[in-house]
């Protein structure tokens, strides 16, 4: 581990979450969201089309966990309890989807749309490589939604649409709950990173996840 | 950029004799004893123990934000030796101005006394001054001025009286104020500041060359964060002037200053992330600052900014913060250039020493720093 490089990719990460968020504004969906103008169908529509990424999640986070060599045991560690923590989120998910008034069945019917598609198959790319420790980058990302967004944005949810808690259980959880992600992920950085070329790894990884997550939410119902 | 451009002198002026934390509710006037209740907890995190206020306790004034600004210009121009006619270039700043019409810099040139010139009135919040900083360094440094001022100004406390909450939809059943309402009765006050701008240092003392700002707005991810003007509800805030009447605005709390005070602690991780962006591009290295001027307005950001900068290897060690926030509170506009202005009067800085300002703005969240290198008469 060197101070510098850990240092270097925490700014490189803050930079391509401040990037994100720009991005994020301008996808139509968001876009509403931040206007006070979402629709019911919208929320509905966000829902349905997260869902088959997030079943993913915990997959090819195991599937990561499976190639970290013996180097990187202590965050190997780290991978199968985040997937353990998070592989039945998507539950939370069906629930809110039928307290907004949808069907689960259509739910777990509904395909990937085109840009979970091509998000899936990074993350899993990704994950197959030889000590994948740029996934961290992609984790980043990810975790940065339900630290950052997932609670105003329940609350706007909420507010804009009169929906009772119970529907925006998945959005809430993670707001309310992955405060303690931040400390732990500051851990897996000082535990992955060995070198410069480990930092700009993971920044790289967090900067093309973060646009196929938004390429996700531009293709909506795209399937 | 054809040269470069110094700040040759500064000045300032705070109105009446400073306010300590006891005597702000008899100043500002009560609310509710729950609004007492919120002030000090607010006095808790931000550790602020005086400012000063142009409004006198029974809700009179001998003041306008054009007369504070005024002061602040003849403080600044006093102190350069410079006469007023020299002057050519006005910048000002403000959150709000005397008038809605015309524009502030008119306001402050006639005050001031100032034959005429060019002017130019930047309205936003704690990052106007920033903006007219930057006015005033471009127009030396294209050659159109040889003596450019900027001056910042804010009186904030005239929105702060009882008389313009009751009555109002804002104040509950039982007459308490939300929070996001009484935060800002508790952290802004009253004062201006000026910096003179000149294509060389000043004849004695210390100048400081503006090596380079940067200013960047990320209202593209955030609402409206602090508001004046507006009517809020619904998630959407609605243009005072769209009301069917200009009672109904007032009533509706239209006229008053409200912080979303969630919104603003999300601002945080983007201000930081802009310094980590300086950094990246060799612009700030924080190792070479030598005068950390961070207008913070409050000191558990402080704690939270130092925490975020340290992550990312930005911190910049706390020996060289310099801040005049606990004893003079939170001018919003005139901060940077009441902090310039006191580096200065400390007379601590040195010819050759690094001062990096950094004034971030909640209203719909704005980063801006500064880079000046002090220098010896020129």
């Amino acid at each position: 581990m060197s101070a510098d490089d850990v240092a270097f990719a925490q700014r490189g990460l803050a930079q391509a979450w401040i990037e994100f968020e720009s991005g994020l504004a301008t996808v139509p969906v968001i876009a509403r969201l931040l206007a006070g103008r979402l629709r019911l169908e919208d929320y509905r529509a966000l829902l349905l089309n997260i869902r088959q990424q997030v079943v993913e999640g915990s997959r090819w986070i195991s599937r990561a966990s499976s190639h970290l060599s013996q180097k990187h045991e202590e965050l190997r560690s780290l991978f199968v309890r985040h997937a353990a923590a998070e592989h039945r989120d998507f539950l939370l998910l069906e629930q809110d989807f039928a307290a907004a008034g949808g069907d689960p069945a259509l739910m777990r019917a509904t395909p990937k749309n085109i840009g979970s598609e091509a998000l899936s198959a990074w993350m899993y790319h990704a994950a197959g490589q030889p000590d994948p420790i740029g996934l961290l980058g992609a984790m980043f990302v990810i975790e940065g939604l339900g630290q950052r967004l997932a609670l105003p944005w329940s609350e706007a949810i909420s507010a804009q649409l009169s929906l009772p808690a119970e529907a925006v259980s998945f959005l809430r959880y993670h707001g309310e709950n992955d405060d303690d992600h931040l400390a732990m992920f500051d851990e897996a950085l000082r535990l992955a990173i060995a070198g410069r070329a480990d930092a700009e790894t993971i920044v790289r990884h967090a900067r093309v996840t973060a646009r196929l997550y938004r390429l996700q939410l531009e293709e909506l119902d795209n399937v | 950029m054809t040269r470069p451009a110094y700040i040759s002198a500064t000045g300032q002026f705070l109105p009446g004799e400073p306010v300590d934390n006891d005597g702000m509710a008899a100043h500002l006037g009560a609310i509710s004893e729950e609004g007492l209740r919120m002030g000090r907890l607010f006095l808790r995190r931000n550790r602020i123990r005086g400012r000063h206020y142009a409004m006198r306790p029974d809700g009179t004034t001998e003041w306008t934000l054009a007369k504070l600004g005024a002061k602040a210009v003849h403080d600044c121009l006093d102190r350069a030796g410079l006469d007023r006619k020299a002057l050519t270039y006005l910048a000002s700043a403000t959150t709000q101005n005397d008038l809605m019409v015309p524009g502030f810099a008119s306001g402050v040139q006639a005050e001031a006394g100032l034959p005429p010139l060019e002017i130019a009135s930047l309205q936003s919040v704690c990052a106007s001054g920033l903006m007219a900083l930057k006015a005033a360094w471009r127009e030396i440094g294209a050659g159109d001025h040889e003596a450019a001022l900027a001056v910042g100004a804010e009186f904030s406390s005239r929105y702060f009286r009882p008389g313009f909450y009751r009555g109002t939809a804002t104040l509950s059943e039982d007459g308490i104020l939300p929070a996001d309402a009484e935060f800002l009765r508790w952290t802004l006050s009253d004062g201006a500041a000026a910096a003179l701008l000149e294509p060389k240092p000043a004849a004695r003392g210390i100048s400081l060359r503006i090596d380079w700002i940067s200013l960047r707005s990320f209202a593209d991810r955030f609402p409206p964060c602090m508001t004046g003007g507006g009517i809020r509800g619904d998630g959407a805030i609605t243009p005072w002037s769209h009301a069917a009447s200009i009672e109904e605005a007032a009533r509706a709390g239209a006229f008053q200053l409200r912080q979303d005070v969630d919104v603003l602690a999300r601002m945080l991780p983007v201000w930081v992330g802009e310094m980590m962006r300086l950094v990246d591009l060799g612009r700030i290295v924080p190792d070479a600052v030598d005068w950390f001027l961070c207008h913070y307005s409050a000191h558990n950001f402080r704690e939270e900014l130092i925490d975020l900068a340290v992550r990312a290897g930005c911190m910049i060690d706390e020996a060289k913060w310099f801040t005049n926030l606990y004893e003079k509170g939170n001018v919003g506009a005139a901060s940077l250039f009441l902090l310039i202005d006191d580096l200065l009067r400390s007379g601590k800085v040195e010819p050759g020493q690094t001062i990096l300002c950094a004034i971030p703005e909640s209203g719909r969240c704005i980063m801006g720093y500064a880079q000046l290198t002090a220098v010896g008469p020129g």
